[in-house]
């Protein structure tokens, strides 16, 4: 066994095969999710044990009710994901688990379980930044992704445009000043009555709305930033919605949602492609939860085969928090031998920002 | 029988390595540091300086509450994740019962505090008898007013050793309202011990000699449950109306 005060990095590779088997654990929000990633590219299982059902009634996530629900799943899910996958903790060469950014009691389940289940098996612990695991999970189906790219990160919680260089080499171009864009499309939905998760309900009414019906402004700030801003437009639609009712008019709520959507779209699409004109990139991937956005896919889809610029977005699965794309992150810190020490803590405020 | 004792329910992280019983090792750690930061590390090195290893183990108990809802999940996700890839059985006990351990012997009531914040105690009631190999429980464990439990033991008009992570706080307190009634321990007897963890564990594994699926006892229903609970029973009765 390890001496005193050392971390998980003393430890040696798998014994049996040459295989590279890694255990991703992610509980860094509402999802409890285990995944077991074979080479990095043989998805051998993936659990995903989803709370949105038990906090539908609050109309968000509780942070310490979705604590509790980690806690008592953790173990059932990552041992369904063992057997699933037919390993045993004697075959992992390592266990990758989220340390930040979330919840903070959340993401310390994640993390005492994995930093548990590794020391136990005597194998290295990987931390990995869930934000990062988001455009990483885009390799889990091209793992021949060539580098530099751009990735437009959009979610709940973050809304990034960040260039990479190469593994572990970015600089993020531009993040949100304000609300990120699916915290926006959430807090329009409660808004209007369409419940929680925000942006697929927005998404589902939008389809028999006019997109052109209302006009939103679209932030774009300086000429030259590549920030995002969507609390005024946000703002625009409440205040839409207010003066209406001051006047008893009842708006058409497919026309409101349908023309919020593409307001915001047509920013984050504008800023993808100032972007991509300023660093050069050929390659754009799209991460995060609102990734999973027909109305977002299709439009970049279009502007971006215009421009002969290669765009790649994981499928839905991948998009929402999961723990193969912790696997998948964590394949390549062990590549690199990135492990982290016992006394990984949580880290709820983690940033890219750090990393480059 | 060789087992592992976890108890991360209050500031201090409290591990033993024990015996049938018997005491081999402990760590306190009461810094100001996280359980995530301090827990694995201090086995690690409980195991070297007892020459032990962890495929020694043969089972692992683990506190699960009431106290620090964080603490409470990170002991038990730690002690469930050890259990599970060392495929051995996993037990537990509660925060109370393992403090009673600290006045064994004793002839008053004993009344374990811990602080559950808006002024209120997660605490029970045990009594030693004399030759018993477990102290009874007389008040179930409970989240109440610090005040109206000092009445209710007032009211009992007996000796009650108090331990637990409260004393220090309350120690004026308590001696205002029970007087010569009130034994207060010192902090070093007080606090969560492994010692505690190693005996409660051994004699509950006495007692039922298998493992158990372990989920957290908090007491207390989280803020937002409560809350939807009040709003839908006022829904519900302007319903009725
Ligand atoms: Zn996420």
């Amino acid at each position: 066994m390890g001496g005193v005060g050392k971390g998980s990095e003393g430890h040696a590779m798998s014994s049996q095969t040459n295989d590279i088997v890694i255990l991703g654990i992610e509980t860094s929000c509402d999802e409890t999710s285990a995944a077991v990633l074979v080479n990095g590219t043989d998805l051998r299982s993936h659990v995903i044990s989803s709370q949105i059902v038990t906090h539908q009634r609050y109309g968000g996530v509780v942070p310490e009710i979705a604590s509790r629900e980690h806690s008592l799943h953790i173990q059932p899910v990552v041992q369904q994901a063992m057997d699933a996958a037919k390993v045993g903790f004697e075959d992992l060469s390592a266990i990758a688990v989220t340390y930040g950014p979330g919840l903070v009691g959340s993401l310390l389940v994640g993390v005492s379980g994995a930093k548990a289940m590794a020391y136990a098996a005597g194998i290295p612990l990987i931390g990995i930044n869930h934000l990062e695991a988001h455009i990483y999970a885009n390799f889990l189906d091209h793992p021949k992704l060539e580098f530099p790219f751009l990735a437009l990160l959009v979610s709940g919680g973050h809304t990034h445009l960040i260039y990479f260089a190469a593994h572990g080499q970015y600089q993020v171009l531009g993040h949100t000043r304000d609300d990120a864009a699916g915290e926006a499309l959430d807090k329009v939905a409660r808004t209007l009555g369409l419940g929680y998760p925000g942006g697929p309900q927005i998404q589902k009414i939008a389809m028999d709305g006019d997109a052109q019906a209302f006009k939103f402004p679209r932030a774009m700030l300086e000429p030259d930033s590549l920030d995002f801003s969507f609390s005024g437009m946000k703002s625009a639609v409440l205040n839409t919605l207010n003066s209406a009712r001051m006047r008893g008019e009842t708006l058409n709520v497919p026309d409101l949602a349908a023309s919020f959507q593409q307001a915001v779209v047509d920013v984050l699409v504008g800023k993808a492609l100032r972007a991509l004109e300023r660093t050069g990139a050929k390659t754009l991937l799209l991460a995060g939860g609102v990734a999973a956005n027909n109305l977002l896919r299709e439009t970049l889809d279009k502007e971006l085969s215009e421009r002969k610029v290669h765009f790649v977005y994981p499928p839905p699965i991948y998009c929402t928090d999961n723990g193969a794309m912790i696997a998948i992150t964590g394949y390549y810190h062990y590549l690199a031998g990135d492990f982290a020490p016992w006394t990984l803590n949580a880290a709820p405020g983690l940033g890219l920002e750090g990393l480059v | 029988m060789k087992y592992l004792t976890i108890d991360t329910t209050t500031k201090v992280t409290a591990v033993s390595l024990a015996e049938d019983g018997g005491l081999i090792a402990e760590g306190f750690l009461h810094t100001s540091k996280t359980h995530s930061e301090r827990l694995i590390p201090m086995l690690d090195q409980l195991l070297v300086a007892a020459s032990w290893t962890l495929q020694e183990l043969e089972m692992i108990g683990v506190v699960r509450g009431p106290g620090s809802f964080t603490g409470i999940r990170i002991g038990i996700a730690t002690a469930q994740g050890l259990a599970q890839v060392l495929k051995i059985p996993l037990t537990s006990v509660l925060s109370l019962d393992a403090l009673a351990w600290a006045g064994l012997g004793r002839r008053e009531d004993i009344v374990p505090i811990l602080d559950a914040r808006k002024n209120e105690w997660y605490t029970a009631r045990y009594r030693w008898a004399k030759g018993q190999e477990k102290a009874e429980c007389l008040t179930p464990p409970q989240a109440i007013p610090t005040d109206l439990w000092l009445e209710q033991l007032k009211g009992l008009d007996r000796p009650i050793c108090f331990v637990g992570d409260a004393t220090v706080k309350y120690k004026t307190r308590i001696e205002e309202v029970l007087g010569d009634n009130a034994v207060i321990m010192p902090e070093f007897v007080s606090l969560p011990r492994g010692a505690y963890a190693a005996r409660a564990i051994w004699q509950h594994w006495q007692e039922t000699g298998i493992g158990e699926l372990v989920e957290p006892f908090y007491i207390r229903f989280s803020e937002a449950e409560v809350n939807w609970a009040k709003k839908e029973e006022a829904r519900r009765r302007t319903e009725h109306e």
